[in-house]
């Protein structure tokens, strides 16, 4: 896929991927885009404009991961993408597959023992995703800038203060999409399924690109103040 | 996913451009296509006895100049063509002028996708019955030594019978398989508190 370029306008960047909408929301930008380019938007926002087309290009593009460039950004910039990610995550991608699961469960027969254990599995990965969320707030994040500002010179061993849940909560949903795709039985609702299944496709899609920065950016940035 | 046989293709072509234009087009459409280019027929592996490549792409000159060599892989062997008129085309025959979506449709129609060999080494199959129990014994939240000594087996052993658990089923973490577990009878829920 080509890479959006600063020049092009936001508007038809968007209309031909839909996908990005929660991701420049969660950045400040809205909608009402006008004719306006990616850059001039950015300008509007006060946002970094190379800054919001590497997160751009990096959800949209696979391949796309530049490391180097990435690193070059403030670490608060990086904290803050990723912080109002696990807000997003919280308020709105959570509840959602929540909500078209709940639905999913309650219509299809009252008989069909392995919905609820879906349910079952969804609630122990919003369990662990809100685990690691808080502790990133509370913990974690605040650790990273701090030994940013102060240049800690132990934060080498501390860089391990990430949590570790029980199970990676990327593996988490992957376990869940496809063990319903493999093994789901008996009847259910079929649309309502397509439903939850796109709504973890979404959230996991996501997800992949937060960890992506968190692991690669974010935690070598940290280690390197501390040496 | 599933583990397509890597189905290598020759190309012995002199012109750039259309080598170019072929790579596109494989790796978009048909990655599981392994290609390899020759600009000319003097570059092409010459042993007879093996013959590792499951097709050619050639040109119509290169085709008549290397009658004896085609020939005999006539099967395999698929000309393209500048002629438009596919209706006139044999079946071996691509015309490189046709639009994308018509392209695919012919290279689809001579690669016979479907007849390639599908191997599925490990993945899919059913679990052994060793494993099953192993599986039961993670599910219930025991550690690997803890299973190691429930089931008189090193802890090598229930280490290597994980590994392939994980590999048969596509599972990773712990309560995916206990899912797994669940959903399909090997365990049932008053075993285990999730």
């Amino acid at each position: 896929m080509s890479l959006i370029q600063p020049n092009m306008a936001m508007s038809e960047v968007v209309e031909a991927h839909t996908s990005l909408i929660p991701v420049i929301n969660r950045l400040g930008i809205r909608l009402g885009l006008k004719d306006k380019s990616v850059r001039e938007v950015c300008q509007g926002y006060g946002l970094d404009a190379d800054f919001v087309l590497i997160i751009i290009n990096t959800f949209l593009n696979e391949e796309y991961f530049p490391e180097k460039r990435l690193k070059t950004f403030h670490l608060s910039l990086i904290i803050d993408y990723l912080d109002k990610t696990n807000q997003y995550y919280l308020m709105y991608q959570i509840p959602n597959v929540s909500r078209h699961l709940e639905l999913f469960i309650k219509h299809s027969t009252h008989d069909n023992p392995t919905l609820k254990l879906i349910g079952r599995f969804f609630q122990n990965f919003k369990e662990q995703l809100t685990a690691q969320i808080q502790y990133d707030e509370q913990v974690w994040f605040p650790y990273c800038i701090s030994s940013m500002e102060n240049n800690l010179p132990s934060a080498s061993q501390n860089a391990r203060l990430d949590l570790k849940t029980e199970d990676n909560t990327e593996a988490l949903l992957a376990d869940l999409k496809s063990i319903m795709i493999k093994h789901l039985s008996g009847n259910y609702n079929e649309n309502l399924c397509y439903a939850v299944l796109f709504a973890i496709s979404t959230l996991e899609k996501d997800m992949k690109q937060h960890n992506r920065i968190r692991e690669r950016i974010l935690k070598p940035m940290v280690l390197k103040v501390g040496k | 996913m599933s583990v397509r046989q890597n189905k290598m293709i020759a190309v012995v072509l002199s012109d750039t451009l259309s080598c170019l234009g072929l790579q596109n087009l494989f790796d978009n459409y048909f990655p599981e296509m392994e290609v390899r280019f020759f600009a000319s027929f003097k570059e092409l592996p010459q042993k007879l006895q093996s013959d590792s490549f499951a097709y050619y792409f050639t040109d119509a000159d290169t085709f008549a100049m290397h009658l004896d060599y085609f020939l005999t892989r006539r099967n395999k062997t698929v000309l393209l063509n500048s002629n438009k008129d596919v209706a006139s085309l044999p079946a071996n025959m691509v015309s490189t002028r046709l639009p994308l979506e018509q392209m695919i449709e012919q290279f689809e129609r001579c690669l016979r996708i479907d007849e390639t060999v599908v191997s599925q080494p490990e993945k899919g199959k059913g679990l052994s019955e060793r494993e099953i129990n192993v599986l039961r014994q993670i599910v219930k939240g025991f550690t690997n030594r803890e299973i190691a000594d429930h089931l008189n087996i090193s802890l090598n052993t229930v280490l290597s019978h994980r590994k392939n658990i994980t590999a048969k089923l596509g599972i990773k973490t712990v309560s995916g398989l206990t899912f797994y577990a669940m959903m399909n009878g090997i365990v049932s829920l008053d075993e285990i508190n999730m």
